[in-house]
C-alpha cells in the first residue's frame, strides 16, 4: 500500500547496497579473543562481574547493567577471561563454543513482567544504532498507551543492507519477535515500513505473513528516500502522526523496533539466547567478498575485514582509504580497525578513496536555501550555521537547534561543502556541557540551602531545650515587655510558618509532577529541595511553639490590641 | 559526519536533484546570460559586451586587490566566480558603450564596498551589482540615461564613447530614450493611447526591447531548470508586479502603462530572475522568498508609476535587502514536531 503522507524534504543518494545483498547471510568466523566493551549501549556502562581468569560460556553474563538505563553484556565465546578493566573485559576462547542458555520462555503464556526479566537478562538493546535497551523501552506502556508497533526496516542510508538480509532469511522470526512486544506493550497492530528497493526482503515478508498473525500486521510499502528510516520521519509517512519536538513516539502512542532487535527479543524469550552476536554488513569496494555476516560481538573489526578479503591500505587504487562505522550519511570513520564490533555497529564500509572521496575545501556560504529544501525536519540549517559558528545559543534554540536529527542531508547538498551537521553536533555538545554545569552549580546550591536549614532547625532544637530548662527552673512569668515584643514575634514566626509549610507543599508537588513527567530524570536535587523545605518547616513550628509558650495564652493578640 | 556528498557521486539516482558546487553554480548564471546578452548586442551593439567585458575585468582586479590586502588565498576565491558574476550583471544593466571610468567606479562601489568590506562572499547585506547601479544612477545620471535607440553592431563613435573622450555635446545626439523613459516623461497632460499615437520611439525599440525580455526569461528558466535558483523569487516578484500594474491599470488606463508593457519592458525580467535571486542578499526560507520577491515587483510597480524614475529594480532590491534580516526572523518554518504557535509568539 503505498502511503498518503509524507514528511519535508530528503534526498536521494546512491544507494550502493548492491555490493553487499548479493550473498546470502553468512557466519563469520569464530574468532579466537573477543574484546566486549563495557558501554554498547545508551546510558551507564555496565559493571563486570567476571575476574581475570575465569572461566565463560557463551551467554555467561560478564558484566551487570547498572542503574536505570543500561544493559547487561555477555561473553560471546567460551573461553578464558583474559582482562578486566575500567572499559572492557577480553575474553579467550577455547574454541569449543559451548553455549549457556536460560531455559525457554513460552511467550503466549508467559506473565508481562517475565518477559520484560528476559529481555533485561538478555542484555537486548535496540540494534537499529541507538541502543537504546530494550526493555526500558517496553515499560514505556508504564506511562503512555501503545497503539502501534512499527517495525522500522526501512532502511534508508546508503550501503547498509543488515535489515534487508535478516528479513530475507528470518522473516517468520522477526514477526513472531514483534508480537512479543506488541503483547508486551499492548499495542493492537503492527506495521512494516519498508523502502521499495528491497523487493525480497519484501517478498519474503508477504510470504510470512500469509501464515496469520495474532495481532494485525500490515506491510507498508514505502519509496526510497533518505532519510525516511528516522523515527520520526516514518512515524510521520506511516501514520501520519507528528512526533512532538523533544518527545518520543511513545507520546504519539507508537513503538519503534528495528528487525534485528525484534529477532533479537526471540532469540531471548523462544530459545534463551542473550545478545552475543549480531548480523553486520561489510561492504565497501576495498573488500573482496563483500556480504553480510552473523558476527560474535566483541569480535575485531581488522579480523572481520580480513576475512572479507581486505586490501589494505597503499598505492593500489583499490586499496583501503577508510573504514566507516555506520552509513556514509550519519556514521563516523574509524580511527584504528584495532576495534571490536559491538552491539551497535550495523554496517563497516571499507571504503577505497574513490568511491568516498574527501570532501573538498568549504568556501563561504551563499544562501542559497538547498539545504532547507533537503531538511526533513524543515529547520532552517544555514541559519543554524551561522549562529553555531556565532557560539548565538539565544538564536540557536529559536531556531530549533534540538530538533536537528543530525541526517546529514544539509551537508550532503551544500554546493559550498560546508560539513553542516558537524557544526550542529558541536554546537548541541557546547549547549550540552553548559546545562551540565549549570545544573551542577544549581545541585550545589541546593544542598548548601539544605545544610544551611538543617543547621538552623538544629539551632533552634537547642535554643529551645534551653528556654525550656530556664524556665523549668524560674518557673516565673515572663514580664509585661517581653510579652509585647513576644506578640510581634508571634505573627511573624505565625507568617514564616505559614510560608515554610506552603513551600513543602510546592516542593512535593514539584517531585511528583517531574517524576510522572519524566521518570527518566534523575530526582535527587528535588528531593534535596524539599527535604530543605521540611527542616525550614521544622524549624519554623519549633520557634513558633517555643514562642506561645512565653507568651500569655492569647488566640488572636493582633486583633485586640488597641 | 556526511562522507557522501551530492558533487561527488556520479551514482545517485538521476531524479535526485544533484547539485553542483558554488563555483558551478557561478559559472550556470554566466551562461544563462548568454542569450540576453547576445539579444542584447545584437539591437544595441557590440557596446553591450563592452560593458560586460570591462565590468567583469574590473570585477576581477579589485576582487584581487582587496583579497590580496586582507591576505585571503587568491586562487580559490577568484575560482568560485561570484566577482565574475557581479561584473556581468552590472555590465548589462549599464548603456551600452558606456565610458570605462564609469565602469570602474561602478565595480569599485559593487566589488570592494559592497561585497568584500563586508567580508566576501556570502557576507554582503545588499546585491553588489545594484550597490554599483545605484551609486552610478545618483551620481552620473547623465550617463546613465544615455540609451542609444537600436542600431547596427559597431555604431560609429563607439571606441571614443568608450574611451570616453567623446565630446559632452555629442553624447546627446547619439542618446535615445528607453520605453519607460519615454512613457514616464510624457507629460500629466498626454493620454496614454495619445502618447503611443505620436510614436514616440524610433522605430523598432518598443520589440527590440521585448525580444531582450523574452531572452532574459528564456535565460532565467534555464536557471529554474536546472535548479540553480527557486522559481520562488522570480513568480513572486513577477507575479506581484502583474497584480499592481494591473490595478493601477484599472484605475486609470489613460495613465497607467499596461501590465504587459511593464513586464516586457525595462528590467523586469532580468531582475526577476537574474537579480532579485542573488541568495546572498535574499530573504533564504521559502516563505521568506515569497513575500521578498513580492515586496521587490510591488515596489518596482510603485516607483514606475508614480515615483520618479522610469524604471526601479535596482531600488527595489535594495530597499527589500534592506527588510531580509526581518524578514529571515519572522518567517521561520515550523520543525515538524513543533506545537503551532500564535503567530505574535512565532520568532
Amino acid at each position: 500500500m503505498p502511503s498518503a503522507f509524507d514528511f519535508p524534504g530528503g534526498v536521494h543518494p546512491p544507494e550502493r547496497k548492491q555490493r553487499s545483498n548479493q550473498v546470502a547471510l553468512i557466519d563469520a568466523a569464530l574468532p579466537s579473543r573477543v574484546t566486549l566493551p563495557l558501554q554498547q549501549h545508551s546510558g551507564q556502562p555496565a559493571t563486570p562481574c567476571v575476574s581475570q581468569g575465569d572461566g565463560v560460556k557463551v551467554g555467561s553474563v560478564i558484566a551487570k547493567r547498572e542503574g536505570m538505563i543500561s544493559s547487561n553484556v555477555h561473553a560471546s565465546i567460551s573461553g578464558v577471561v583474559a582482562e578486566v578493566s575500567a572499559t572492557h573485559i577480553s575474553i579467550d576462547g577455547d574454541g569449543r563454543d559451548e553455549w549457556f542458555r536460560l531455559p525457554p520462555l513460552a511467550w503466549q503464556q508467559a506473565e508481562p513482567q517475565a518477559l520484560l526479566a528476559r529481555l533485561n537478562e538478555s542484555g537486548i538493546v535496540g540494534l537499529g544504532g541507538a541502543g537504546f535497551p530494550t526493555h526500558i523501552k517496553a515499560r514505556v506502556v508504564e506511562q503512555h498507551a501503545i497503539h502501534t508497533l512499527v517495525i522500522n526496516a526501512a532502511e534508508c542510508e546508503p550501503y547498509i543492507t543488515a535489515d534487508d538480509l535478516t528479513l530475507r532469511h528470518y522473516s517468520n522470526e522477526v514477526l513472531e519477535g514483534a508480537q512479543i512486544i506488541a503483547r508486551l506493550c499492548g499495542a493492537a497492530q503492527i506495521i512494516i515500513g519498508i523502502e521499495d528497493n528491497k523487493p525480497d526482503a519484501i517478498a519474503a515478508l508477504k510470504q510470512a505473513l500469509s501464515n496469520g498473525q495474532p495481532i494485525a500486521v500490515e506491510l507498508t510499502v514505502i519509496p526510497t528516500r533518505y532519510p525516511s528510516g528516522g523515527e520520526h520521519q516514518l512515524i510521520k509517512k506511516l501514520l501520519d502522526l507528528n512526533v512532538p519536538s523533544g518527545g518520543l513516539p511513545a507520546d504519539v502512542g507508537v513503538l519503534c523496533h528495528n528487525p534485528g532487535t525484534l529477532l533479537a527479543v526471540l532469540h531471548a524469550v523462544r530459545d534463551g539466547q542473550p545478545l552475543v552476536s549480531r548480523v553486520v554488513t561489510l561492504t565497501g569496494e576495498a573488500i573482496a567478498q563483500p556480504g553480510n555476516r552473523w558476527v560474535r560481538l566483541g569480535t575485531s573489526v581488522k579480523e572481520l575485514l580480513e576475512q572479507a578479503g581486505l586490501n589494505h591500505p597503499g598505492l593500489n587504487p583499490a586499496a583501503l582509504n577508510q573504514v566507516i562505522q555506520g552509513g556514509p550519511m550519519m556514521g563516523s570513520p574509524l580511527r584504528t580497525l584495532d576495534t571490536p564490533v559491538t552491539k551497535l555497529t550495523n554496517c563497516l564500509i571499507a571504503a577505497t578513496i574513490a568511491e568516498l572521496p574527501p570532501g573538498p575545501p568549504e568556501s563561504p556560504c551563499i544562501r542559497c536555501g538547498e539545504c532547507e529544501s533537503v531538511c526533513p525536519v524543515a529547520l532552517l540549517p544555514q541559519q543554524l550555521h551561522w549562529y553555531a559558528r556565532a557560539q548565538d545559543d539565544a538564536q540557536l534554540e529559536r531556531y530549533h537547534l534540538s530538533d536537528c536529527i543530525e541526517c546529514g542531508a544539509c551537508s550532503y547538498v551544500c554546493p559550498s561543502h560546508i560539513a553542516l551537521v558537524d557544526d550542529y553536533r558541536d554546537a548541541k555538545h557546547r549547549l550540552r556541557q553548559q546545562h551540565i554545569e549549570t545544573t551542577k552549580a544549581e545541585h550545589a546550591k541546593h544542598r548548601f540551602e539544605f545544610r544551611q536549614a538543617r543547621i538552623a532547625r538544629e539551632e533552634a532544637e537547642k535554643q529551645a531545650r534551653k528556654e525550656a530548662r530556664q524556665a523549668q527552673s524560674r518557673r516565673t512569668p515572663s514580664s509585661s515587655a517581653s510579652a509585647s515584643s513576644g506578640e510581634t514575634d508571634l505573627r511573624g514566626l505565625r507568617i514564616a510558618h505559614a510560608a515554610a509549610k506552603a513551600s513543602v507543599r510546592k516542593a512535593e508537588k514539584n517531585l511528583a509532577r517531574v517524576a510522572q513527567q519524566d521518570p527518566k530524570q534523575p530526582l535527587d536535587d528535588l528531593e534535596t529541595q524539599l527535604a530543605t523545605a521540611k527542616e525550614n518547616l521544622n524549624a519554623a513550628e519549633l520557634q513558633l511553639t517555643q514562642a506561645q509558650q512565653q507568651s500569655p495564652p492569647n488566640p488572636a493578640p493582633s486583633k485586640e490590641s488597641p | 559526519m556526511s562522507m557522501m556528498h551530492a558533487s561527488q557521486v556520479n551514482d545517485a539516482k538521476p531524479t535526485g536533484a544533484n547539485v553542483p558546487p558554488t563555483a558551478s553554480l557561478m559559472r550556470w548564471v554566466i551562461i544563462a546570460t548568454l542569450p540576453g546578452i547576445a539579444t542584447m548586442s545584437y539591437f544595441f551593439g557590440l557596446g553591450v559586451l563592452s560593458n560586460v567585458v570591462l565590468a567583469a575585468a574590473f570585477g576581477l582586479a579589485f576582487e584581487a586587490a582587496v583579497l590580496r590586502l586582507r591576505r585571503r588565498p587568491l586562487h580559490t576565491t577568484l575560482n568560485d566566480s561570484s566577482a565574475l558574476v557581479t561584473g556581468v550583471l552590472l555590465g548589462v544593466s549599464l548603456p551600452p558603450a558606456s565610458p570605462w571610468w564609469l565602469i570602474g567606479v561602478g565595480m569599485i562601489a559593487a566589488i570592494v564596498v559592497a561585497k568584500q568590506l563586508y567580508g566576501g562572499l556570502g557576507q554582503n547585506p545588499f546585491n553588489p551589482a545594484m550597490v554599483g547601479y545605484a551609486l552610478l544612477l545618483v551620481s552620473f545620471p547623465t550617463y546613465m540615461t544615455l540609451w542609444a535607440p537600436p542600431q547596427g553592431l559597431l555604431p560609429s563613435g563607439l571606441w571614443a564613447q568608450i574611451a570616453g573622450t567623446l565630446p559632452t555635446a555629442q553624447l546627446d545626439s547619439l542618446s535615445g530614450a528607453t520605453p519607460l523613459d519615454a512613457f514616464k516623461h510624457k507629460g500629466e497632460a498626454v493620454m496614454a493611447s495619445e502618447f503611443w499615437a505620436m510614436n514616440p520611439l524610433p522605430d523598432g525599440t518598443l520589440s527590440a526591447w521585448r525580444w531582450v525580455a523574452l531572452a532574459w526569461l528564456a535565460g532565467g528558466l534555464l536557471l529554474v531548470f536546472k535548479r540553480i535558483i527557486s522559481w520562488h523569487i522570480p513568480v513572486a516578484m513577477l507575479g506581484s508586479m502583474l497584480l499592481l500594474a494591473t490595478l493601477f491599470y484599472l484605475s486609470d488606463p489613460s495613465h497607467f502603462a499596461s501590465p504587459l508593457f511593464h513586464l516586457l519592458t525595462g528590467a523586469a525580467l532580468f531582475g526577476a530572475f537574474f537579480i532579485a535571486t542573488d541568495p546572498v542578499s535574499a530573504a533564504s526560507s521559502r516563505r521568506g522568498k515569497l513575500i521578498y520577491g513580492a515586496g521587490i515587483g510591488a515596489l518596482v510597480i510603485i516607483i514606475r508609476s508614480v515615483g520618479g524614475y522610469p524604471d526601479a529594480v535596482a531600488f527595489a532590491v535594495l530597499l527589500m535587502n534592506l527588510g531580509v534580516p526581518l524578514l529571515d526572523m519572522y518567517s521561520v518554518p515550523r520543525p515538524t514536531g513543533q506545537p503551532k504557535t500564535p503567530p505574535g509568539e512565532q520568532p
